[in-house]
C-alpha cells in the first residue's frame, strides 16, 4: 500500500520555478531513494511536504488522507519526520530534553517529571540498540550520535515517514553500518523512510526503490534491483553526462602560491605548491579541513603555524585587506551569509570589494561602473533585467556569478572558490565551470574547494585529498575519480588497498 | 489583458512601490495639511519657524540615522547635546572666541562619539547598553560639573550654563543663532545642507555603500574586505561630530544649556524621526532624505498642538500614536499584500 502520494507538485520562488509537477510515492516499509543532482528539487519537495512550503499546485495524499497546506507542527502530527542534514538539535540542552522538547512531561503546578522522561528515553534507546546517556548535553555527542538522537526522537513520537537528508556525510563506515542496521529494523516494523543521498553504493545497499529528478522535473521511478549505479547517474544528469569533455591542458608559469606546513583551526601541516594558470581540487568529508585552508588563506582566520608565500613574498599580516591587496579574492562558502548583501542591488554587490581597495577616491561614478557591469553581464551571460535589479531576484547560478564578477573586478590573480556551486542548477554549473577554466586559461590561478568529485574531475589540474586536517593524498587529473577520492578521504586505503 | 491594462497594472505598480520607499514624504504631507488646517493657513514666517525648530533634532537625527542604517543604536546623543553645549559655553566665556567655541564643540562631541564608537566597534559590546551607560554618564557629568565650575565662568547662572553677555562675542554668536538669511534662519539652512552633504555620501560615495553593507549582512560586508568594526566607529564619531554641530546651534540660538533637561529625551526623537524616514532599525534600507521629513513632521506636530490650545504634555503621547500608527502600516502593508498574493495564487490554481 502507499503511504504516500504526491502528484503534480509545482513550486516556484520569486518567479523561478523549482519544482515542475514532479510525482512522488512511497510504499509502506520501504526505503525510498530520491535521486537528482543538487538543485534538482529534492530538498524543496521535502520541505513542500513538511510544510516548510507551501506548494504553488499538485496534490498530497498521505495514509490514506489528502492533505492540503500544513503548517511543520501539523505535518509532524500526521506522522512526518524530517530528520535534516544541519541537525536541528539544541546544543545546551541535554539529550532527553531535546528528544520532550514542548511535549515534556509536567505535574498539574507545571513541574517537570523528569524521571519519566529520562526512563522513557533509556528504554526507546536500549529498543534501537542506539548507546547514549539521556542526561547527557547535546553539545557533547558526536556526529553520529546526533544523527540516532534525532532519528530516535522522530520515532518516539511515532512517525511513520522519516526523511533522511544526506544521513551519513559526517558518519565513518562502522557508523554508517550501525545507522543502516536501525534503518533496516524499523523497514522490517513498518517504517518508511525517504534517503537522500549522493553516495551510490548506499543507495543500492539499502535502498528499496528509487525517483529520480533532474532539473525540478520528474524522469522517472522503479525498484533498485532494476537499474545500475551508471544508468541512474545517466537518469540524474541527462544528455550532458560527460565528464571530462571540458577538461583542456594549459600552459603554466612560475609558482605563486606555496604554502608550507601550514597550519591553523581546523587544519595543519599543508604544504602545495600552485603555479600560475593551474586549477587545484581540494576535497574531503565535511570538516576535514580542506574549506578552513581556504578561509585561513583569504585571512578570515588566522594561521597557527607554518607560512603561506605569495608570488614569492612571506604572507606576514593575515587580514581579509592585506589578502585583496596581494591579488587574492575568494568565493566563500554558504552564499546567502558570506556573500549576498541582501538589501543591495548587484551592481551594488558587484562593486562593494573594488571599493574597499579604492577607498579615498570617495565618488561613486555610477555610469562607468554601469558600463563595466554590462561588460561582465555579456562576458559571463549573467541573466538579470539591468545592473539596478535587487540582487534577489536573481536565480543562485546568477547571483554567484555577480560574486565572480566582483572579484574579477579587483583585478585578482589567485581565486580561492569554496564551493562554488552551492545551491545552483546544472546548467549554471556547468557555465560556472567552464567559466573557471577560461579564467585559467587566461593566467589565474584558481583554488576549488568543493565535496562534488565529478566536478573537480571536470577542471582540476591536482586534487589534493584532505583527511583529518592535512592533506593525505594528492592525485593528478586523471588519477582522480569518485572512488579514489573517497577511499583517500575515507581514509580507508590504509585497511583496503585501491583497486584499478 | 490589452496593453492598455498592462500599462494601467504597472502605472499603478509605480505608485505602490513610490508610496512604499517614499512614505515618509506622505505622512509629511498628512500632518502639514492638518497643520495648515489647524493653524489658520499658510504663513512664511510659520514655516521658518518650523525649520528653525527642527534643525537641533535633525542634525542630530542625521547622526542617528547613519548608525541606525549599520543596524546599531546610540541612546547617548540627549545627554551629549547636554554636557557638550554646557562645556561649549565655559569655553565660550573663557575664550570669548566664537571659532574656539565652535572647534570645542565639535571636537568634544567626536571624542564622545568616538568612546561609544570604540565600545560598540572594537570591544564588540551591544550599542544599547554601551550608549545606555554613556547617556547616564554624559547626563550626570553635565550636571556635576555645572555645579563646581566657578560661577563666573557659567555667566553668573546658578544651575544653568549661561553664556556671559558681558563677552565682546555674545551679540554675534546670539544673533547667528536667531539670524536670518533671505527670511530663511540660518540654522534651518545649515539642516539642508547637511542634509545634502548625508544624502551625497550615503547615496553616491563608497564609504556611504559600506555603511549599507555592513547593516545588510555584517558577514558578507567582511568577506568582501570591509573593516566593518572601523565601519562602526566611523558612524558614531560621525554621528558625536553632528551632536557637537547640534549642540553649537542650541546655544547659540538659546544662549544657554540647562544640564537637567537640554537634550532630554532627544535620543528618543531622534530614533523617531529615523524611523518615521523609513530607515529599518535592523539596519541597510531607508534613504537619509527621509531623516529630515521624519524631523520635520514631528517639530509640525508640536506646533499643531500649540494651535489646538491642548495641554503640552500630552505632546509625547501623540507623537508616540503616530509612531506606532505609521510603522505598523509600514510593517503590515507588504505582510498583507503578501497574504493577499498568496491567495489570489491559490484561488487560480
Amino acid at each position: 500500500m502507499s503511504l504516500l502520494k504526491m502528484r503534480d507538485i509545482v513550486k516556484s520562488f520569486n518567479g523561478v520555478t523549482v519544482l515542475r509537477g514532479v510525482n512522488l510515492t512511497v510504499e509502506e516499509g520501504t526505503v525510498h531513494a530520491l535521486l537528482g543532482e543538487n538543485g534538482a528539487g529534492k530538498s524543496t519537495l521535502m520541505n513542500v511536504l513538511t510544510g516548510v512550503y507551501t506548494r504553488d499546485g499538485g496534490t498530497i495524499e498521505f495514509d490514506g488522507k489528502v492533505i492540503g497546506d500544513i503548517t511543520i507542527r501539523q505535518s509532524e502530527q500526521l506522522g512526518i519526520a524530517f530528520v535534516h542534514q544541519e541537525l536541528n538539535l539544541f546544543n545546551d540542552l541535554k539529550v532527553y530534553e531535546n528528544i520532550f522538547l514542548g511535549k515534556e512531561y509536567a505535574n498539574r503546578f507545571g513541574k517537570l517529571d523528569k524521571k519519566k522522561m529520562i526512563a522513557e528515553t533509556r528504554q526507546l534507546f536500549q529498543e534501537l540498540g542506539v548507546e547514549i546517556d539521556p542526561t547527557e548535553l547535546a553539545e557533547n555527542l558526536t556526529t553520529s550520535q546526533k544523527q540516532l538522537l534525532e532519528i530516535s526522537k522522530a520515532l518516539f513520537f511515532k512517525a511513520k515517514l522519516l526523511i533522511l537528508d544526506e544521513p551519513t556525510t559526517a558518519l565513518n563506515t562502522e557508523e554508517i553500518n550501525h545507522l543502516f542496521g536501525i534503518i533496516n529494523n524499523l523497514k522490517k516494523k513498518g517504517t518508511s523512510f525517504i534517503f537522500i543521498s549522493h553516495k551510490m553504493p548506499e543507495i543500492f545497499e539499502l535502498s528499496d526503490r528509487y525517483t529520480v529528478f533532474r532539473n525540478g522535473e520528474f524522469i522517472k521511478e522503479g525498484n533498485i534491483s532494476e537499474v545500475t549505479p551508471e544508468s541512474v547517474t545517466k537518469l540524474m544528469v541527462g544528455d550532458g553526462y560527460d565528464n571530462k569533455s571540458v577538461y583542456q591542458e594549459r600552459p603554466v608559469g612560475e609558482t605563486v602560491l606555496k604554502l608550507k606546513n601550514f597550519s591553523g583551526p581546523g587544519f595543519h601541516d599543508v604544504s602545495l605548491e600552485v603555479k600560475k594558470g593551474q586549477i587545484i581540487g581540494l576535497t574531503g568529508l565535511q570538516g576535514a579541513g580542506s574549506s578552513e585552508v581556504l578561509q585561513c588563506m583569504f585571512g578570515y582566520v588566522q594561521p597557527s603555524g607554518g607560512e603561506m608565500e605569495i608570488h614569492g613574498k612571506k604572507a606576514e599580516h593575515y587580514s581579509i585587506h592585506t589578502m585583496m591587496k596581494a591579488g587574492i579574492a575568494m568565493l566563500p562558502s554558504n552564499r546567502k551569509e558570506n556573500s549576498v548583501i541582501p538589501d543591495m542591488s548587484l551592481l551594488e554587490n558587484m562593486y562593494l570589494s573594488e571599493h574597499t581597495l579604492s577607498a579615498f577616491k570617495m565618488h561613486i561614478n555610477k555610469k562607468k561602473e554601469k558600463e563595466k557591469f554590462e561588460n561582465y553581464r555579456s562576458m559571463l551571460n549573467i541573466k538579470a533585467e539591468n545592473s539596478s535589479a535587487p540582487i534577489l531576484s536573481l536565480s543562485g547560478g546568477n547571483q554567484q556569478k555577480v560574486f565572480i564578477a566582483k572579484w574579477l573586478n579587483t583585478d585578482a590573480q589567485i581565486l580561492l572558490f569554496d564551493n562554488p556551486t552551492q545551491g545552483i542548477d546544472v546548467g549554471a554549473k556547468a557555465e560556472i565551470y567552464r567559466l573557471i577554466l577560461e579564467l585559467a586559461k587566461q593566467g589565474k590561478t584558481i583554488l576549488i574547494n568543493t565535496l562534488e568529485i565529478p566536478e573537480i574531475q571536470k577542471v582540476a589540474d591536482f586534487c589534493a585529498v584532505f583527511y583529518n586536517g592535512s592533506i593525505i593524498k594528492i592525485l593528478r587529473h586523471d588519477e582522480i575519480d569518485e572512488t579514489t577520492v573517497m577511499l583517500y578521504s575515507t581514509n580507508a586505503v590504509k585497511s583496503q588497498e585501491v583497486k584499478g | 489583458m490589452s496593453a492598455k491594462e498592462v500599462k494601467d497594472g504597472l502605472s499603478l505598480k509605480k505608485i505602490g512601490r513610490f508610496c512604499g520607499e517614499y512614505s515618509f514624504v506622505l505622512v509629511f504631507i498628512l500632518i502639514f495639511i492638518v497643520y495648515v488646517l489647524t493653524c489658520h493657513g499658510l504663513t512664511w514666517a510659520g514655516v521658518m519657524n518650523i525649520f528653525r525648530h527642527s534643525a537641533v533634532v535633525g542634525i542630530i537625527a542625521l547622526g542617528m540615522g547613519l548608525i541606525c542604517l549599520t543596524g546599531e543604536i546610540d541612546l547617548s546623543v540627549g545627554s551629549m547635546l547636554a554636557l557638550d553645549g554646557g562645556f561649549s559655553v565655559v569655553i565660550f566665556n573663557m575664550t570669548d572666541s566664537i571659532a574656539l567655541t565652535l572647534l570645542f564643540a565639535l571636537t568634544f562631541g567626536a571624542v564622545c562619539g568616538l568612546i561609544n564608537g570604540f565600545l560598540v566597534g572594537y570591544v564588540k559590546m551591544p550599542a544599547f547598553i554601551v550608549t545606555l551607560a554613556t547617556m547616564l554618564i554624559f547626563r550626570s557629568f553635565a550636571q556635576y560639573f555645572c555645579q563646581r565650575i566657578d560661577k563666573t565662568l557659567l555667566g553668573g547662572g546658578s544651575s544653568v550654563y549661561r553664556m556671559s553677555r558681558e563677552m565682546t562675542s555674545y551679540d554675534a554668536i546670539y544673533g547667528f543663532g536667531n539670524g536670518k538669511a533671505f527670511t530663511l534662519p540660518i540654522v534651518g539652512i545649515i539642516l539642508i545642507l547637511l542634509t545634502v552633504l548625508f544624502v551625497y555620501i550615503s547615496t553616491s560615495t563608497k564609504y556611504g555603500k559600506k555603511i549599507y553593507a555592513v547593516g545588510s549582512n555584517e558577514k558578507g560586508a567582511k568577506m568582501s574586505g570591509i573593516n566593518a568594526s572601523l565601519i562602526k566607529v566611523s558612524v558614531f564619531t560621525i554621528a558625536g561630530l553632528l551632536t557637537g554641530v547640534a549642540a553649537f546651534l542650541w546655544i547659540s540660538m538659546n544662549a544657554s544649556a540647562d544640564p537637567a533637561t537640554t537634550g532630554s529625551s532627544y535620543e528618543m526623537y531622534a530614533i523617531a524621526a529615523v524611523v518615521l524616514g523609513g530607515i529599518s532599525m535592523s539596519g541597510g534600507r531607508g534613504k537619509c532624505i527621509g531623516i529630515f521629513f521624519g524631523a520635520m513632521s514631528y517639530t509640525i506636530i508640536d506646533k499643531i498642538i500649540v494651535a489646538l490650545k491642548m495641554d503640552s504634555l500630552i505632546n509625547d503621547a501623540i507623537k508616540g500614536i503616530i509612531l506606532i500608527l505609521v510603522i505598523m502600516i509600514q510593517i503590515a502593508g507588504p505582510q498583507l499584500k503578501e497574504k493577499m498574493a498568496a491567495r489570489k495564487k491559490m484561488q487560480r490554481s
